[in-house]
């Protein structure tokens, strides 16, 4: 599928509708939509960039790629003056001071943002039902889940209310649900894109990432966004990826793919998904690839790492949320009650499991047995995929071990829902890039590469649609 | 002496407990056997000496600054009002 960006962009230029319109007829869309992938809708805001676009394009001024381009970002973005909750009962009321890094960039290219998206409060889930707006339903079926925690993302993507849209990924939280809702979703390189004003879950994996329904406009976006920025001192400088990977066929002989056998031995994954995986690996050797079995570490032992460091970090994060500054706040006599109360009322009962999870594993006796191992588990992981890329391009593998639950299948089971992040938190471990491409199986599959290799990764999704 | 706190203290949270799900997951990692050597890796995401960046004090717009003072949960005659902090 072509850029839909340019597409908008020719659209704009050449007149054939305003901006405006554009804006007022996806608003209507997501007024219709009773899929509960929006938490606030920015119809002044918008209306206001479109009419701007529309003046520039009457007055014969040259407009930007993205100028009016309509976009959605999760609600755990910083956008200035405007509502910005985690889905939370915590923050509905907080106003965002400032602007996060990564939605100015879009906002600097004229970017128009049309919705804040429902999620998992604080990042917290792999299903966007933990969120005080309602659970999302899936865009495809939606008697399922969404997918999360950016379910609100995906879907507004897949059922075409935004262009793109912004989500965040801290152990599979664009790629999991890009693959519920058959779009393109990247998890960039940790550090390439800077994290500030984006909610903290798990600083230490976090990144910021684009959904869209076709490579090129994850390839624009990727490069609009990236880069060094002052407030976040682990971002890294990279090179643009160059948009002539998307263009010819590429030649499969060039790319030596590996996946995990422990991967596809986990008695979890869907039998049906299994066969698909491994008919599209046949359809790569078929045509020039070279394939790689690879040993690695256990889907439980990645799921318990992932999920043991990511609560001590959220534990650590939002500790700062107690009402005092901001925030939702109850108010007793004395501070500490105060401060109590304020989180007993205002947290989701699976934001406190995951801070009470978090604050055991930092505890005295815990921190020894859990955390620093979890941590050495962790350098060994990162040093294994060093290994790996060595001898391999990309590493393809399956998104989630099965379909999309049904809504409230999975709400009252949480260790179903940790062990279903058991293909992506690996990845989030390493700080890797990886991107959900809707092919191959019924939610699509990952590919991941070396640090810093996203071309290589786009290149590789872009033979995958030539090849499957 | 070493103060010990149970959970609702450390979290701040009423009633915390421990958690099942949880406690699954203490267990797989109690039982990992990582092998020695590889704790000093140096492909971890930090930041180098040379890299951070100055320290200095950045004034925020009167925007930014009115936000940050909307936010505040109470406040009286001009005054943010906190509860009355009591030492133990």
């Amino acid at each position: 599928m072509a850029s839909e960006i340019r597409r908008i962009h020719e659209d704009l230029k050449s007149k054939k509708y305003t901006c405006t319109d554009l804006i007022k007829d996806k608003l209507a869309q997501i007024e219709a939509s009773d899929l509960n992938s929006n938490n606030l809708v920015l119809t002044e805001l918008a209306l206001e960039k479109a009419a701007a676009v529309d003046a520039k394009i009457a007055n014969g001024e040259e407009i930007g790629l993205l100028e009016g381009i309509p976009f959605g970002l999760k609600d755990v973005y910083l956008l200035q003056g405007t509502i910005s909750t985690a889905s939370s009962d915590m923050l509905k009321n907080y106003k965002a001071p400032y602007t996060a890094t990564a939605i100015q960039k879009l906002l600097d290219a004229g970017a128009i943002p049309l919705v804040r998206e429902n999620c998992d409060s604080f990042g917290h889930g792999s299903t966007s039902e933990n969120t005080v707006f309602g659970p999302v339903k899936n865009a495809i079926d939606p008697t399922r889940v969404a997918g999360g925690s950016s379910g609100g993302s995906a879907v507004n993507v897949a059922k075409e209310f935004t262009t793109f849209s912004i989500g965040g990924d801290t152990g599979g939280s664009i790629r999991q649900p890009a693959g519920y809702n058959k779009v393109y979703g990247l998890k960039p390189t940790y550090g390439r894109i800077s994290r500030y004003g984006l909610m903290a879950y798990a600083s230490s994996t976090d990144c910021v990432g684009p959904f869209a329904r076709n490579l090129e406009d994850i390839l624009i976006l990727l490069n609009i966004m990236s880069g060094k920025d002052y407030h976040d001192q682990t971002t890294i400088k990279t090179e643009e990826v160059d948009a002539a990977v998307l263009e010819g066929t590429p030649e499969a002989k060039k790319f030596t793919v590996g996946y995990y056998k422990s991967f596809i031995e986990n008695e979890a994954l869907n039998p049906e998904m299994k066969a698909d995986f491994m008919a599209a690996l046949e359809k790569l050797k078929a045509a020039g690839a070279e394939i790689k079995e690879l040993d690695f570490y256990d889907v439980d032992t990645l799921v318990a790492t992932y999920y043991m460091l990511a609560m001590a970090e959220t534990a650590s994060n939002l500790s700062r949320l107690d009402g005092t500054n901001y925030g939702g706040r109850e108010d007793e006599k004395v501070l500490k009650d105060g401060y109590m109360l304020s989180r007993s009322k205002n947290f989701t009962e699976e934001t406190k499991r995951r801070i009470v999870g978090g604050n055991q594993v930092l505890s005295t006796g815990h921190a020894e047995e859990i955390y620093l191992k979890a941590r050495t588990l962790r350098t060994q992981i990162m040093h294994s995929f060093d290994q790996e890329f060595k001898e391999t391009d990309i590493i393809l593998s399956p998104v989630a071990p099965d379909l999309p639950p049904k809504i409230g299948e999975n709400l009252k089971k949480p260790l179903s829902m940790y062990l279903s992040d058991a293909y992506t938190v690996g990845f989030s471990l390493g700080g890797l890039p990886t991107l959900t491409a809707p092919v191959g199986t019924e939610i699509g599959m990952q590919i991941t590469a070396a640090k810093g290799q996203e071309q290589t990764i786009i290149e590789f999704a872009h033979l995958l649609n030539e090849v499957l | 002496m070493e103060k010990l706190m149970t959970l609702d203290i450390l979290s701040s949270i009423k009633g915390a407990e421990a958690s099942e799900a949880v406690d699954n997951l203490f267990e797989i990692i109690k039982k990992a056997n990582p092998s020695a050597g590889d704790e000093l890796s140096s492909n971890q995401n930090i930041v180098t000496l040379d890299g951070l960046r100055s320290d200095e004090v950045i004034v925020c717009s009167e925007t930014e600054r009115n936000l940050i003072i909307e936010n505040f949960p109470k406040s009286k005659n001009n005054y943010l009002v906190v509860s009355k902090v009591i030492e133990e």
